[in-house]
């Protein structure tokens, strides 16, 4: 066994959303410390929208994160919509959870193929791929193109789109354009089915035993529901695992939250009831898989056994099967409905306090507003990656502590140990504009 | 500076922002990046490639806001090593929302002050252009499609 001392400072991630630094320090062959550092600089989205016009808000911190932003605009819309007593249409919530689709293939399609198919090929970015595997970049591109389109179609554009807002959405739909996004849905279907097929057949695995948490909601659209949390004990039975668990509603997230401080970060992280925990594609699956849209459940079956699950490369199974379920329930949708003009609904009030909370792509997204004669006087967010940071962290430290067990020389150590940690934070898709972006909150 | 293959060398950097305008010009590639790949190598975008190098490079397009005295080195190191800088999105060239503490008011600035000495936060957020020479421009939040395929192709 080599005994070996070794700083490992992993700066600049790649292949993740936003900037983040990892510092491993090993001494006498045992890991000593494990830094995970956020890196973006704070943009003070908290201070910002104290005093501005509620209803302009949502458009606001849409900007908080580039690759979500449908996330921070729906869900700020949802907490504005409780606070002042908005009850948005029918067809609004139909337009909703088409937007919420649009990202949801958008974004888990950027993330499994532009950064996690390169660790499974071995190649450093998807454009280097073998000519007998340039099919992969027509088909990753095709995927997000469709979700992208589908964006443009509901929303304006799938980035800080500009149609969704307080009591419903300022344009209504192009129905000549319908026919040709539900063709293009239909014909990315059988390009996710293999993705699916990708992810199952990869071998990775790290388990440890965390916490799961969601929001679960009746048709798997992401958001109205209550928050359900599972612990995932490695003895427990399946019998338990499906008894296990509480809900608690949307509202009440924060009381079950506490704030962790991540020192030498530009962020904060949160435990739920004193446990770290995740959030995410693979805590929706591990807690909601019988409600994803019966075409899912029917051709995803022989993937979806493997839920609840506690490895965390899971997470990228569990992000392809959401996107065929946000392909099969917007074509449903698209296919049975017809869409009208309609005024978006005016507020019943003009002051309150309310919060609301949606499942991002990165997972529980909770946004918790004060409001006086129309403006903003309190914003509380609770971020998904913030929320994972912890989670995370001691993934990594057990991860490397296992890769210095094997005593394998330094060269070799370091090597594994970039290898595999990188490879690990990717598998939770962590997001670093989102989570760094708030600052001194008041705790209470 | 074009390398061997006779491609355009580009980089895609982020400051401070959202990185909004790097994930719509990962849709505007939707369409147009395989068309693209035959006249320029990727060599800098850390959304999607490891291995990246920031030498040499004949544009350089760059998002964000200069906040602190780090994005202030970065900018001012991406200039020397690029032909063509273009600005890419409103907070690049107006410093607009991402700089939004810019327009805070006293009790709003209180809150967030010692933040700014720890990270070293310069007194006011930047565009580009108050730093570094910017060649073109490229307005919108996030960019205009049509316009970055405009402008982006009168380089390429």
């Amino acid at each position: 066994m080599h005994k070996c001392d070794l700083d490992v400072e992993i700066s600049k991630l790649s292949k993740i959303e936003g900037h983040a630094d990892l510092d491993i320090k090993i001494r006498d062959g045992k890991l000593e410390e494990v830094n995970l550092k956020v890196m973006e600089n704070v943009r003070f989205f908290n201070q910002a929208v104290i005093g501005m016009a509620a209803t302009a808000v949502p458009q606001l911190v849409s900007r908080i994160c580039g690759t979500c932003s449908i996330a921070h605009l729906t869900a700020c819309i949802e907490a504005v919509e409780k606070t002042l007593d908005v009850k948005p249409g029918a067809q609004t919530i139909l337009l909703r959870k088409l937007t919420v689709y649009s990202m949801m293939i958008r974004d888990h399609a950027l993330h499994l193929y532009f950064f996690v198919l390169p660790d499974m090929l071995d190649i450093d970015s998807l454009l280097d791929v073998p000519e007998d595997k340039h099919n992969l970049i027509h088909e990753a591109l095709a995927v997000k193109e469709a979700g992208n389109n589908l964006g443009e179609l509901v929303a304006g554009r799938s980035v800080h789109a500009p149609f969704e807002q307080v009591g419903g959405f300022s344009h209504e739909i192009d129905t000549a354009r319908v026919l040709k996004i539900i063709s293009e849905l239909k014909n990315i279907r059988p390009i996710v089915l293999k993705l699916i097929e990708i992810f199952a057949n990869c071998d990775w695995k790290f388990e440890r035993n965390t916490n799961f948490v969601a929001l679960v909601t009746e048709d798997f659209s992401f958001l109205e529901g209550k928050i359900k949390s599972l612990s995932l004990p490695a003895n427990a039975t399946q019998q338990a695992l499906q008894a296990g668990g509480f809900e608690i509603e949307e509202e009440d997230y924060w009381d079950h939250l506490h704030k962790v401080v991540l020192p030498y970060s530009q962020a904060t992280s949160f435990d739920f009831e004193g446990k770290e925990y995740m959030v995410g594609s693979l805590a929706r699956l591990n807690l909601n898989k019988e409600n994803l849209h019966p075409r899912t459940l029917r051709d995803a079956a022989k993937y979806l056994g493997r839920f609840p699950s506690q490895n965390i490369y899971d997470n990228n199974l569990a992000q392809a099967i959401e996107i065929l379920h946000s392909i099969d329930h917007s074509i449903e949708i698209l296919e049975n409905n017809k869409f009208a003009k309609e005024e978006p609904v005016k507020p019943e009030k003009l002051s309150g306090e309310n919060a609301g909370a949606i499942d991002a792509p990165r997972g529980t997204l909770y946004y918790a507003l004060k409001i006086a004669d129309g403006k903003v006087e309190e914003l509380k967010l609770v971020i998904p990656t913030a929320q994972n940071l912890v989670s995370m962290k001691k993934d990594v430290e057990q991860i490397v502590s296992g890769i210095c067990a094997t005593g394998i020389g330094k060269v070799e150590l370091e090597k594994n140990i970039v290898r595999e940690v990188s490879k690990l934070i990717r598998a939770y898709d962590p997001c670093m504009s989102c989570a760094s972006h708030f600052l001194r909150i008041k705790w209470v | 500076m074009t390398d061997k293959s006779g491609k355009k060398r580009v980089g895609i950097f982020s400051l401070t922002c959202d990185e909004g305008c790097s994930i719509f010009l990962t849709e505007i590639f939707n369409q147009k990046l395989i068309g693209w790949l035959e006249k320029m190598e990727l060599v800098y975008f850390l959304a999607v490639k490891d291995h990246v190098e920031a030498g040499n490079l004949d544009i350089a397009l760059v998002e964000g806001v200069v906040t602190s005295e780090k994005d202030s080195e970065q900018i001012k190191k991406i200039r020397e090593r690029s032909k063509i800088l273009i600005a890419m999105g409103s907070c690049a060239v107006t410093s607009q929302p991402s700089g939004q503490r810019n327009n805070f008011n006293a009790d709003q600035l209180k809150v967030i002050e010692e933040h700014f000495e720890k990270y070293k936060f310069l007194p006011k957020a930047l565009a580009l252009k108050d730093v570094v020479k910017v060649d073109d421009e490229i307005i919108g939040c996030p960019i205009d499609e049509v316009k970055f395929v405009e402008i982006f192709e009168k380089y390429l």
